[in-house]
């Protein structure tokens, strides 16, 4: 099991721009990836889901990402955050 | 065939006019957003053939040049580099501020993250403790039993160990190592400190730092061996600095040394701070308070002012002194008639708790505070407390009139009991006078009731309007189909492919396959039965669950959540039901314009690769 930690600095918060690209990133993968904000939790290859999370700036992501593959899509995903969020 | 970064974004900055020309430079996923100030001194043609520059648009003082994901924020670094401004720029700042929340209420929210995941094991304490000690105190033999002794200590387990559980939840949302936050929890109610519940037996000190003695009672940085047990408020500071500190260490640590210096060093210092300042000044504030306690019980005003203020002290875990006042009546010879006070606190948690989950829609909600409500009625606050009152703020300020009124009315009544340890429904037990009892109990909750659903509203994701403008009529155009469904257009207006969305993102299909419309109306419809499964913050996206599990996003303009939700009326919640043609969110196109952004309303099955039969009209 792999986990990231990410710190939102997009004033934007989660909007639907970011939650594409991650999601999309996500679902590369085999590995089951789980976000949580908060008290809230999603399925990242769920867009939906993902975007109804509360999440704003400054807010810290956890993430979790569990199964074969689980190393690159940890890596894949952190990329994919700095990059759009 | 890597992109030069350094040289494209040169010559970017060359046929921009330069540096001076540039009032703003931001980047998205794929593109380079700059604010120019003279648009004349842009060469656009120049910049349509630079090497990784795959296209260029103007929207209205922004100029966009497409680079790609991946690229774009490389190019961007070096654009900085370059002209030498800071990514931060002064229109970022001010939105930031402007989406912050009053500084209270952001205080009020970690608690809240903290508390919510672990209430199924304090409700379940707290419930188990409540009967326990009911039982135990109405059938006095069953006091003796195995049987009692078993329960007793499978039900105070949560409580006895709070602490942990507290500091393992904060490291969580706090960012922290859960691990080291455990041992931070585990450190504050260590088996060598006396048990916290018996500060008033006395404990023992310790003197690292010399014996300058500062007050009668307090020694420059001395550590009493006091554990921290129901503590709440230290524990989860405890952890907030360890988490900070940790970071802190994480980042300036070279690799090669972090595993050996980070976790020690962030255990032994929190360590320190905690038993030498965080604690500290929670015993003087319990002493106070227990010295403030004293002489306020003494008159019905004084008891009114404690039944208010009753349930902030347990907030703060300031509560552990009380029975020392309650042993004092008793041993003096009178009634306890301390407990009718902590009794109408509580019990006005109970009822305000009540109205929450009784008043309020969001199923989520209403499944805590329920349980939580039954636990406070039996005297265990701190779930309802937690994780319903003090989060949505308005129940507990109810709580504390109702706990106020109660804690009068007890006062004059002049009730009092035989003995200490229960409040609420357990009560009963040791109460000389029950009628009465009954009496302030139902005024307590009864007013904290009252109140609660008189002030408390459920907000934020609550529906702002029901209003429908029947002007408008949902379309009955299909624009695409899925499962043999037929999706109608959620907005009246003309239907365009989806590469022609003037967006990237969307356009590429990253999220959903689908359609744009420039829309000729305002009204956003549902286009088919289905569940609202997201309604963004700033009011310009929603997304619906719908038929064999399709799921439709409808988000209206590109950009528009800078907007920040101006223009934008949403009739529905997250978790609401929709029938197909119901109304939905209204925007107004003016303000649209107004700030700049298309107002084409994307509209993408975001699930479309789950659907062999997805066609687009």
């Amino acid at each position: 099991m792999k986990k990231v930690d990410y710190k939102v600095t997009d004033p934007k918060g989660m909007h639907a721009r970011p939650a594409g690209i991650i999601s999309s990133t996500a679902k590369q993968f085999a590995s089951v990836i789980r976000v949580a904000c908060g008290s809230e939790e999603a399925d990242m290859k769920k867009l939906l889901p993902l975007m109804g999370l509360t999440v704003r700036q400054n807010d810290v992501l956890h993430i979790t990402i569990e199964g074969a593959d689980e190393a690159e899509a940890a890596a894949a995903v952190e990329a994919s955050l700095k990059e759009c969020f | 065939m890597a992109l030069d970064y350094r040289k494209c974004a040169q010559e970017i900055v060359d046929h921009i006019g330069g540096r001076e020309n540039v009032a703003q430079a931001a980047h998205c996923a794929t593109r380079l957003r700059l604010v120019i100030k003279d648009n004349s001194k842009v060469d656009k043609d120049y910049l349509d053939n630079i090497d990784g520059v795959k296209g260029m648009f103007e929207s209205n003082g922004q100029l966009q040049l497409i680079i790609g994901t991946g690229t774009v924020n490389k190019v961007y670094d070096e654009f900085l580099d370059i002209t030498g401004m800071t990514a931060a720029t002064k229109d970022d700042v001010k939105a930031a501020a402007a989406a912050k929340q009053p500084l209270w209420k952001r205080l009020l929210k970690p608690i809240g993250d903290v508390f919510v995941p672990i209430l199924p094991a304090i409700v379940a304490s707290g419930l188990m403790m409540g009967l326990v000690e009911a039982l135990g105190k109405a059938i006095p033999t069953f006091a003796s039993t195995d049987w009692y002794a078993f329960m007793d200590m499978v039900a105070n387990t949560a409580f006895a160990y709070l602490p942990v559980i507290v500091a393992i939840s904060a490291a969580r949302v706090f960012g922290g190592n859960i691990f080291l936050g455990a041992v931070i929890g585990l450190l504050m109610i260590h088996s060598a400190l006396t048990n916290g519940w018996s500060a008033a037996d006395g404990y023992n000190v310790w003197y690292l730092f010399g014996h300058l003695k500062i007050t009668d009672n307090y020694t420059l940085l001395q550590i009493n061996q006091l554990g921290y047990q129901g503590h709440v408020i230290p524990v989860m500071l405890a952890v907030l600095f360890m988490s900070k500190l940790e970071g802190w260490l994480h980042k300036h640590v070279p690799e090669m040394i972090d595993l050996f210096v980070t976790p020690l060093t962030t255990v032994f210092v929190t360590a320190i701070v905690t038993f030498t300042i965080i604690g500290p000044i929670f015993s003087s504030l319990e002493t106070m308070v227990l010295a403030g306690a004293q002489v306020l019980v003494t008159n019905p005003i004084g008891s009114c002012i404690m039944g208010a203020i009753y349930p902030v002290t347990v907030v703060m875990g300031l509560h552990h002194m009380y029975n020392v006042i309650e042993a004092g009546m008793l041993a003096a010879g009178g009634l306890n008639t301390w407990m009718p006070i902590a009794s109408a606190a509580n019990f006005a948690q109970f009822g305000a708790c009540l109205a929450v989950a009784l008043k309020a829609r969001n199923q989520k909600t209403k499944a805590v505070a329920l349980p939580s409500s039954l636990s406070a009625a039996l005297g265990i606050t701190e779930p309802a407390i937690f994780g319903v009152n003090l989060r949505f703020y308005k129940p507990f300020v109810a709580g504390m009139i109702g706990g106020a009124v109660g804690a009068l009315v007890a006062a004059f009544l002049g009730i009092g009991a035989s003995a200490y340890g229960v409040t609420g429904i357990p009560g009963y037990l040791t109460i000389e006078q029950p009628v009465q009892y009954t009496i302030v109990l139902a005024i307590s909750a009864g007013i904290a009731f009252i109140v609660t659903n008189a002030i408390w509203k459920e907000e934020e994701k609550a529906a702002k309007k029901a209003a429908a403008p029947d002007v408008e009529k949902a379309p009955e155009n299909t624009v695409f189909s899925a499962a043999g469904v037929e999706v109608k257009a959620p907005v009246a207006g003309t239907v365009v492919g989806r590469d022609q969305i003037p967006d990237d993102t969307f356009a590429s299909g990253v999220l959903g396959d689908g359609v744009g419309i420039n829309p000729t109306a305002e009204t956003v419809f549902a286009p088919f039965d289905g569940t609202i499964s997201t309604v963004a913050e700033s009011k310009h996206a929603v997304g619906i669950t719908g038929p064999a599990d399709m799921e439709l996003l409808i988000h209206v303009g590109v950009d528009t959540v800078a907007m920040n939700g101006e223009g934008f009326e949403v009739f529905v919640a997250e978790g609401d039901s929709v029938k197909a043609g119901q109304p939905l969110l209204h925007f107004s196109k003016a303000a649209i314009a107004k700030a700049n952004h298309p107002d084409i309303v994307v509209t993408l099955l975001t699930n479309a690769e789950d659907f062999d039969d997805f066609a687009i009209k």
